[in-house]
């Protein structure tokens, strides 16, 4: 019940945070790529099964995941392993590797930029990383 | 990860290493997964924050830029 006194909490006045956006022509991102010891030659020449080895009888998904064989959307896996030149184009500019389709690559696409350490085709995707 | 008022962003599938510095790691928490283009963006930052900018629209578009060479960002 109020006793009739006000507050007397004195009262501070609120400010937000002030960001600055910055000049358009400065720097505020800094990327360290890891160093691989792969000639050009050879980065080019390494290759991206899809999906990895002892994943048979799997699909891709139309984001990347391995997913059952039959499921609903899915796309089948790749029969030749891609080049590391087919795989750069794809990621840098979606273009698709010749005899499949622009959806299907999309989907090998999202396989790629998924790959994990340990899991075949991760080592040339890494490398692709330094010449993308 | 925070490092004395930087943001560094290990992206585990490349190996590649990201060091922010204001405003890139209030950009990148704006979007938040949500796709939005530069209007949205200074709307949502501005929710949060004084914006201070000679020009905010051309100063977020460069940043976006740079997320995205940087491969932070991608067009949806």
């Amino acid at each position: 019940m109020s006793d009739g006194q006000e507050d007397q909490s004195p009262m501070i006045p609120s400010r937000r945070t002030v960001l600055a956006l910055g000049a358009a022509a400065a720097s505020t991102v800094v990327t360290i790529r890891p160093a691989f010891a792969q000639t050009a030659g050879s980065v080019m020449n390494c290759t991206i099964p899809i999906p990895a080895s002892g994943m048979g009888g799997k699909m891709i998904a139309a984001d990347g995941s391995v997913v059952p064989y039959g499921t609903p959307g899915a796309f089948p896996p790749l029969s030749r392993p891609l080049t590391g030149e087919e795989a750069k184009k794809l990621l840098q500019g979606g273009q698709a590797p010749a005899g499949i389709d622009y959806e299907s690559a999309q989907a090998y696409a999202n396989y790629i930029r998924r790959l994990q350490p340990g899991v075949g085709g991760y080592s040339c995707y890494a490398s692709l990383q330094n010449r993308v | 990860m925070l490092l004395d008022g930087l943001t560094v962003l290990y992206h585990r599938p490349s190996g590649m290493t990201h060091i922010l510095v204001t405003p890139a790691p209030q950009i990148l928490a704006a979007l938040d997964d949500r796709p939005a283009d530069s209007d949205e963006l200074l709307r949502r930052i501005g929710e949060r924050f004084e914006i201070e900018s000679e020009d905010a629209a051309e100063a977020v578009a460069a940043r976006l830029a740079e997320l995205e060479a940087a491969g932070l960002v991608r067009r949806a």
